[in-house]
């Protein structure tokens, strides 16, 4: 029988949880410190300092502002509030696109790589990995030369549309040769059994796959589709890259507020409800998947 | 050395008790095994001895010493883990070095002590090698060694044989008998194996659902079980039981036949106004044959299968509700007809007696 | 055989395609386009023309004769020194630290931890934005303030006084608070599935919890070190996005605030968008990028990980 304790009960550890507990907690006072500030200042009348405290007023001003386009109180409109929802609107429809196409794309190769035998099947695997570590920097002067290129035959009147796909599936093939890599090994743990009894009484490939074999890598797939949600949530360069710039995320609407580091077109607070507001989403498909990074994590997560 | 004694150790792991209430004294220089079915509480009971768990309440001494608050290295247990827990980076001069050289003992001394326990387990040979170029019964050797090296006040054994395969396990566990005896340390062994509990065993502690069931020596438990736990736990096939009725006249009836129970027996029936019993007896204390046998207590039943093992066959019958196994010679056997209507012929002085209410021996009852 | 076939295509032809077009065939690209001497993106005109190593021969001089990329060669260094040894050693301590605590504290820290990682790059950035700020209203200098270690804002990653020592600690800062998770739970999980069997018997045998760190989680856990180091460093070789940010947003300076990869991107798209030098440097992260990668694939063994598919279906 296995001990239920990962160590000795009779060794105290109050003292070491607590001596533990607190070391780390200083150590985690820069995260804890400027995620609050960040939310709390985009309630605030001015961004939350330590010299200003006590001059602070909640207020849902900033979000007002935020909604309404403007950058400071006395300005006018910057943006039109349709301009802010579709800001929003874009953001969410790279990550949903780039989790589309990585989740799909994951989970298909990620089967053929488990289960399949094919010449260089070593090979495409540990290429994978060398994918997965590869600079991007490198690969992106090529990528939007060949995104130039192909845009040409295509009718100036598409060329949104086609940006959006691109990045898309550009953005998606960043994530994709890890979380072929991650699915490899949900359908590892598959038994063979459940596959072959299905092939046996006649199934083809694609339909034991479909049928009987998803199901069961169901974790995993919502694993690495929230994974790739919140890495198209969060993209920057790519989109700042390939979308045309009246057509901004959050993230190239908040990069472009600071832009030159100037404090005075914009109030710091509107950008801190800009920010907060993008962070949610995050945080909440985070809190779903936090376990998964331990799973995951021997195959390598991106660092 | 050192005796052990649990007072009303209880062990919980959340809503479960894993230990119920145990109080239990092991004497000194004794090998104590706990024997029971598995996630009935003996290897819980084990590493509460150790020190690894803690009780819920309760104390545990050695020699009279209250340890219950010590770490399992204050309290110089050797434990030795079913899957032997051998550190696989450390050659095995380091796995059993390594306890030593963390009481920072000089290294000669060190080095004359590993050399010392390695040859009395004869595994000097294999020093220089890692655990993973061992096989299973060196690495258990390795696992001893580690334990003994430290010159514990108690040897604690969980499971040591079952990752062995069955011809070393009863080879081994003849050794392990002889080593205990030639040092005299005061031993804890767990076993789900009730033969290896017998083979070795100086006493042997029943455990299940977290509750002592029976203490006793090996004759004890398997002659006068306490329990109908205990008796259909013991033994292979393990003890047999019918129901019968205790007539007016003080005699008990099963299937038409029937038995005058001894007087003390009798006695105690009266006593406790039993109108059912419960009768247990082993297997090899019963024959089968198609019409009853003179001075037998023989109910009838259907002969349901018959397998021969060799010079002995066991002889499968039901009784009513009760299925029946007797071991007799394999010539006799292969006479009866399956299918028919045999008679179990029970030796009536070998019959034990328990009340159907509690599952108790009548011999435990107190008069 | 020909449904094999077809099936095989199925599965693995899309993430095929993907990966042809958007990492083979742009490394090759890639590597020809720094033969050409492509400005602004102009790929109608310069596509065509080959000039050889003239590229090359551009960032040579400027490497060893421009200051500025001079700066940029030594951040490089610096930024991947330093932050690799706080992100392995850093990730270590966080590790040792989550696996020796209770159960939910250890998940609540790992979760903030984790945290940096999962943000999106701009709202991360935008975080250390308020932190460095040069005004009064950063965080840093109201602390300093406060603290009167100051008396007027400082501009720590921009004001000359304090370079490149002011910006090489923000990048570093920064970064290294996004690096330090990757070995935390890679670290972690290595512990995680050492025996506890193990840590008992040492415990047994009279094992502290620092000579159970020292004899049996760390000689136990040594090709998790290799591979949270190799795979580090190349991730700081190549990473630019928080850093970009700190530089276009003024928090840090330009030149040395710019590592090797931040370069690139900015001459690519940025600054001179002189794509035919870029490229040309870009090279070399490629290069340092495979040979590296080889070489740890060969020495971490991944080989071995591949389980073969059993049966021939």
């Amino acid at each position: 029988m296995m001990p239920e304790t990962t160590d000795v009960e009779t060794i105290n550890r109050r003292r070491m949880n607590l001596a533990l507990g607190i070391v780390v907690l200083i150590a985690s006072i820069p995260i804890l410190v400027t995620y609050f500030i960040l939310m709390a200042s985009s309630f605030a009348n001015q961004m939350i300092t330590g010299s200003m405290v006590g001059q602070l007023t909640f207020t849902l001003k900033n979000w007002i502002l935020f909604f309404e386009g403007k950058l400071t109180v006395a300005s006018a409109a910057v943006y039109s509030t349709w301009d802010i929802l579709r800001y929003i609107f874009n953001t969410f429809i790279v990550a949903f696109g780039v989790m589309l196409v990585t989740t799909a794309l994951a989970t298909m190769a990620g089967y053929a790589c488990s289960r399949m035998k094919f010449k260089g099947r070593k090979f495409l695997i540990q290429l994978l990995i060398l994918l997965h570590a590869f600079p991007g920097v490198s690969l992106i002067i090529a990528v939007y030369a060949l995104y130039i290129f192909s845009k040409g035959p295509i009718p100036s009147q598409w060329w949104t549309l086609y940006a959006f796909i691109y990045v898309i599936v550009a953005r998606a093939a960043l994530e994709i040769p890890m979380d072929i890599w991650i699915m490899k090994g949900f359908f590892d743990k598959v038994p063979w059994e459940v596959e072959w009894s299905a092939l046996i009484d006649g199934a083809s490939r694609i339909k034991v796959w479909k049928d009987i074999i998803l199901p069961l890598v169901k974790p995993g797939i919502a694993a690495v589709a929230i994974f790739s949600f919140i890495a198209g949530w969060g993209a920057l360069i790519y989109v700042l890259v390939f979308l045309p710039p009246t057509e901004k995320t959050l993230a190239t609407y908040i990069a472009g507020l600071l832009a030159g580091g100037s404090l005075e077109v914009v109030h710091l607070p509107v950008v801190a409800a800009a920010g907060t507001l993008y962070l949610l989403p995050t945080l909440i498909f985070f809190s779903f998947v936090r376990r998964y990074m331990l799973q995951t994590s021997l195959s390598g997560i991106k660092g | 050395m050192v005796s052990i004694r649990l007072d009303k150790v209880t062990k919980r792991f959340g809503k479960v008790v894993a230990v119920n209430n145990v109080s239990l004294e092991i004497e000194d220089g004794k090998l104590y095994v706990l024997l029971g079915p598995s996630g009935g509480g003996k290897t819980t009971t084990l590493y509460l001895i150790a020190g690894i768990y803690k009780p819920t309440s309760g104390r545990i001494y050695f020699n009279e010493k209250d340890v219950t608050d010590l770490t399992p290295a204050e309290r110089n247990v050797g434990l030795v883990f079913q899957n032997y827990a051998l550190y696989p980076h450390m050659k095995v001069y380091d796995n059993i070095a390594f306890p030593l050289r963390l009481r920072k003992e000089p290294k000669s001394k060190i080095d004359s002590k590993v050399h010392e326990v390695a040859k009395f387990l004869r595994i000097e040979n294999l020093l220089d090698r890692y655990p993973h170029q061992l096989s299973g019964g060196q690495q258990q050797r390795v696992a001893l060694a580690r334990a003994l090296v430290k010159e514990p006040s108690v040897l604690l054994l969980d499971e040591p044989l079952s990752n062995l395969d069955a011809l070393l396990r009863v080879y081994i566990r003849a050794e392990l008998k002889r080593m205990q005896q030639d040092l005299g340390i005061t031993s804890v062994y767990v076993t789900h194996d009730q033969s290896e509990a017998l083979a070795i065993a100086d006493k042997i502690v029943v455990i299940n659902k977290g509750i002592i069931q029976q203490e006793g020596t090996p004759e004890q438990i398997y002659e006068n079980p306490r329990n109908v736990f205990v008796a259909t736990f013991i033994g292979n096939p393990p003890m047999n039981i019918v129901k019968g009725t205790v007539l007016e006249d003080g005699t008990i009836e099963t299937t038409g036949s029937r038995l005058t129970p001894p007087p003390a027996v009798l006695e105690k029936i009266k006593r406790l106004k039993l109108k059912n019993i419960l009768m247990a007896f082993r297997p090899e204390n019963a024959v089968v044959s198609e019409h009853p046998m003179e001075g037998r207590f023989s109910p009838m039943g259907d002969l349901f299968e018959v397998e021969p093992l060799g010079r002995d066959a066991v002889v499968t019958v039901t009784v009513g509700e009760f299925v029946i196994k007797v071991v007799m010679p394999t010539r006799e056997a292969m006479q009866l007809r399956i299918g028919s209507k045999v008679h179990v012929n029970i030796d009536p002085s070998t019959i034990k007696y328990f009340d159907p209410n509690t599952e108790l021996n009548l011999e435990y009852i107190e008069a | 055989m020909k449904i094999r076939k077809t099936s095989l295509l199925f599965f693995l032809g899309p993430a095929l395609f993907v990966v042809a077009l958007f990492y083979i065939i742009p490394l090759f690209l890639s590597v020809y386009i720094s033969f050409t001497p492509m400005v602004d993106w102009n790929v109608n005109r310069y596509l065509t023309q080959f000039i050889g190593l003239q590229n090359y021969e551009r960032l040579f001089h400027i490497v060893m004769y421009d200051p500025d990329m001079r700066a940029v060669v030594i951040t490089t260094v610096v930024f991947v020194l330093v932050t690799l040894v706080i992100n392995v050693f850093g990730g270590l301590l966080l590790a040792l630290a989550t696996y020796f605590m209770d159960e939910k504290m250890s998940a609540a820290y790992q979760g903030l931890w984790l945290l940096p990682r999962m943000t999106p790059i701009a709202v991360y950035s935008l975080l250390w934005y308020y932190f460095f700020h040069s005004s009064g209203i950063g965080i840093l200098n109201s602390i300093l303030l406060k603290l009167h270690l100051i008396d007027h804002p400082i501009a720590l990653g921009l004001d000359p006084k304090y370079l490149p020592w002011g910006a090489w600690f923000i990048i570093i800062f920064v970064n290294g608070l996004v690096g330090v998770s990757y070995g935390m739970i890679i670290f972690y999980s290595a512990f995680k599935s050492i025996p506890k069997e193990l840590i008992i018997a040492a415990r047994v045998d009279g094992a502290s919890t620092t000579r159970i760190i020292r004899h049996i989680l760390l000689p136990l856990t040594k090709w998790h070190f290799t591979f949270v180091m190799v795979w580090q460093m190349f991730s700081l070789l190549m990473t630019y996005a928080q850093t970009f940010l700190l530089v276009e947003w003024r928090v840090v300076d330009s030149t040395w605030g710019q590592t090797w990869a931040l370069y690139v991107f900015r001459t690519a798209f940025t600054t001179t968008k002189d794509q035919g030098l870029a490229a040309a440097a870009s090279t070399f992260l490629s290069i340092i990028g495979i040979v590296l990668g080889i070489i740890a694939l060969k020495a971490l063994g991944y080989e071995k990980m591949i389980l073969e598919p059993k049966g021939d279906i």
